[in-house]
């Protein structure tokens, strides 16, 4: 076998010359961005020296986005124009995210297949793009404070991200302009701050229980090396459930009716800071002002607080059990390091500790963590360290299967296989003749494909003619140091490649992420008129949605036939507007509809209030009682 | 630098002896050596292609490593050595008490969702499970050693079973614990 000539590792083209690198944590909460200088690796804080950047994106304003605090602001006002924890929508399909998106109050966009997109002013928007926001604003920080260009970035995902989340990620990071290194496991990013510390040897466990993740990690550290011996853990689960259970407890205890979109996400910013007093008090109060007319406010203690979140903390226990059960450990585990802002709740440290039977280590800030392993990582790999003292071998979180016949999943590579991997699995045809094979890859642990994350379909095309099981296609999977997956296919008997095509399930295609990609370097002007047409149109349709809802109920009753037919009228004008390209027209069009439709308001109005006033009648109570 | 031979095999790849018995703390140190080497890491800034040649070489280590590191993957891999093929080791006969017994491990396996405390005979039954497998892998040694392929291919074949029935009882407790 021919050997191709490689440099050797570690060394630069150019010696001596300190390349620079960042680790970035995109954080479903908070995201930070470090760097290794003068051989030690710090956060990089913003203008006002606050390192934590919130993972929030606000999209209200027409003439740019705003990322962070900036967005926060925003977020009251605009619930579904501010897309926060937009991670929990990594790389997930419409169905799969339906649930989360109507607790956050966002519009998705209808669409059966693809990533799930958010509806807001300004168009839609899909999370790798809300992300790709966020990283630019860290990328942008790196630049400033670093000095010069990146060389590369790490960014970390949870341990326990599927193919599509981590493509997605990887997606956003490319959008915002950045090189990337590796995608890094966050429990093994906070195992190599750690580490480096300690430099010991022995077996680790890292417990990250962050805004919207939790993950579970038992590495082993061996002279420099880290190994993984596996990963557990849920991408659905984190300190904004802890948050929730609050706000939704609290709504129990008043018997209070739903709240507008804008007072649940306000009730849930006071549930986090309840939850943040909590770690330290024995009982705080959370404000209803604002929230409900009468005002007030509700006590919580931490045992009341404990109780809410017992089946929570139970949850991640479970996923430490069967971790630990696949690290198949001879001995027991040496050190347990907690990651995430989560495990600053007292009650989450002592089930750790006491599952572990050892005491939590909690030296570095857990909220930066993840971003320091990140930044000694990314040092290493741009080849800062001469040396290149450190290797982590990570494994994959998740099996990757494939379908077979009657809908089952034949795993090909089992959960927690040390990266990189490669497995090549035979195929044949069925029928005579046979030129084409259509292969669909799963990932999970369950055995129906129903019960899988599909990841890809792929048709493998122009398989030479032949008699039914005589072909001999060798598929080859290969996942990469990044946790992500390549497919080749080939027919043995005659040596033709076959030509694979892998549309990813939730992702973005390549062609999807040049598009972007070309349309942000586009020049602002058009942007800009994008964005005034998207938001018209945005409000063109709330508009008529209202109005059709209205005439539904009332329309009726309050308008005269000919009254109702103008509004009609002037409906269906506005529809065709909506589905032309001049704004101006469009914009004249909502304005007319909505002077039209004032004073059939007023009279809705009126009408409420006199309800209102005569109280409840009769019949209305008649009603309520045979609905 | 150079790479190794990958035309070893897996025993060679880490200079160890061919044999079922594996002194694990220098197969892990050795794996660990190779892989400081090989590993993409250690080519992230190298151009593309070098960084494919890295990922493939690492892979096979990994893979090279698994196989040894795991009794069943490693005893297989004996068996593939000394030129038996899959097809012949899974026709290896196996006596009917061994599969009467397999039968009465399943039942228990499929009775347990409906036990009051599904978890301590759960255990029980992977205790046991695990303790006929560490009898087989005995058995394979000797047979092996005694170049009997036949009989350390259907040592082989036993595992397997009971391999594939550890892996339900897993499934089961995985079921268990989500219903939670």
């Amino acid at each position: 076998m021919a050997l191709l000539q490689i440099a050797e590792p570690g060394q630069s083209p150019v010696p001596h010359q300190v390349k620079l690198a960042v680790g970035i944590d995109l954080g479903t909460t908070n995201s930070l961005v470090a760097s290794v200088r003068g051989g030690r690796a710090t956060v990089l804080p913003d203008e006002q020296g606050s390192a934590m950047l919130p993972s929030v994106v606000n999209y209200s304003q027409a003439e740019a986005s705003r990322v962070g605090r900036a967005a926060q602001a925003l977020a009251a006002e605009h619930p579904a124009d501010t897309l926060v924890s937009v991670k929990r929508f990594m790389g997930r399909g419409r169905d799969d995210a339906a649930g989360d998106a109507a607790r956050a109050y966002y519009h998705l966009a209808d669409d059966d297949t693809g990533m799930v997109r958010f509806i807001t002013s300004v168009g839609e928007i899909s999370p790798v793009e809300a992300s790709a926001e966020i990283l630019k604003v860290l990328h942008r920080r790196a630049v400033d404070t670093l000095g010069n260009e990146l060389d590369g970035a790490v960014i970390t995902v949870p341990a326990y991200f599927d193919e599509a989340q981590r493509q997605a990620t990887k997606d956003a990071a490319t959008l915002a302009g950045l090189k990337v290194l590796r995608l890094l496991n966050e429990p093994t990013a906070a195992a190599v701050a750690y580490g480096l510390d300690s430099a010991e040897q022995g077996v680790i466990a890292v417990y990250d229980l962050g805004g919207g993740t939790f993950d579970i990690s038992i590495l082993r550290l061996h002279r420099g090396v880290f190994e993984v011996l596996a990963t557990g853990g849920d991408t659905a689960l984190g300190g904004d459930d802890f948050d929730a259970a609050i706000a939704d407890w609290v709504l129990q205890q008043l018997a209070a009716p739903e709240l507008a979109p804008g007072n649940y996400r306000q009730l849930q910013t006071r549930a986090r800071s309840a939850k943040e007093q909590l770690s330290t008090n024995d009982s705080t109060s959370i404000s209803l002002q604002g929230l409900l007319p009468e005002g007030g406010a509700i006590d919580l203690t931490r045992a009341e607080f404990e109780s809410l979140i017992q089946p929570l903390v139970k949850q991640t226990l479970r996923a430490c059990r069967r971790c630990l059960r696949d690290a198949e450990l001879a001995d027991t585990v040496d050190n347990v390091v907690m990651v995430g802002g989560s495990t600053r709740v007292p009650m989450v440290r002592e089930a750790v500790g006491e599952f572990f039977q050892r005491e939590p280590l909690l030296d570095i800030d857990p909220d930066q963590v993840v971003a320091v392993g990140a930044a000694i990582q990314a040092d290493i790999l741009v080849g800062n360290r001469p040396e290149g003292d450190l290797l982590l071998l990570d494994v994959i979180p998740l099996s990757l299967g494939l379908e077979t016949m009657g809908g089952l999943v034949e795993k090909i590579i089992p959960r927690n296989t040390t990266i990189p991997v490669t497995r090549a699995q035979e195929f044949t045809t069925f029928k005579d003749g046979q030129t084409a094979l259509a292969v669909h890859i799963v990932q999970g642990e369950r055995e129906l494909v129903s019960d899988s994350r599909s990841l890809a379909r792929f048709e493998l095309r122009g398989i030479p003619p032949m008699v039914a099981g005589a072909a001999r296609i060798l598929v080859t999977f290969q996942v990469d140091a990044d946790g992500l997956l390549n497919v080749a296919a080939r027919e043995e008997t005659t040596g033709v490649e076959s030509s694979v095509t892998v549309k990813p399930s939730f992702g973005l295609s390549d062609g999807e992420i040049s598009g972007m990609l070309q349309a942000s370097f586009s020049h602002a002007e058009e942007d800009k008129q994008a964005r005034q047409r998207a938001e018209h149109r945005l409000e063109a349709q709330q508009l008529l949605e209202g109005l059709e809802a209205a005439l539904a109920a009332d329309g009726d009753e309050l308008l005269s036939p000919d009254e109702c037919a103008e509004l009609h009228g002037l409906m269906q004008q506005l529809r065709l507007a909506m589905e032309g390209q001049d704004v101006s027209t469009l914009k004249a069009g909502t304005e007319q509809l909505g002077k039209a439709s004032e004073d059939f308001a007023a009279r809705r109005m009126d009408k409420s209030i006199r309800q209102a006033l005569a109280g409840v009648s009769l019949d209305a109570l008649d009603d309520e009682v045979s609905e | 630098m150079a790479f190794p031979d990958f035309k070893q095999n897996y025993f060679e790849l880490f200079s160890l002896p061919v044999q079922f018995a594996v002194d694990s703390a220098l197969l892990g140190e050795h794996y660990r050596q190779l892989q400081q080497e090989l590993h993409p890491d250690r080519y992230a800034s190298a151009p593309a292609q070098q960084q494919r040649v890295a990922v493939q070489y690492s892979a096979l280590v990994n893979q090279a490593y698994a196989t040894l590191n795991k009794p069943l993957a490693r005893a297989l891999y004996l068996l593939e050595l000394a030129g038996m093929s899959q097809e012949q080791i899974s026709a290896e006969p196996v006596d009917g008490g061994f599969l009467i017994e397999q039968m009465e491990l399943r039942e228990k396996l499929e009775s347990l969702h409906d036990l009051v405390d599904p978890d301590t005979v759960l255990d029980h039954l992977v205790t046991e499970i695990s303790a006929d497998i560490r009898a087989h892998q005995a058995e394979f040694a000797t047979s092996y050693a005694a170049g009997d392929l036949d009989a350390a291919a259907s040592a082989c074949v036993k595992m397997q079973y009971l391999e594939k029935l550890l892996l339900e009882a897993e499934q089961i407790e995985s079921e268990l614990m989500d219903k939670v």
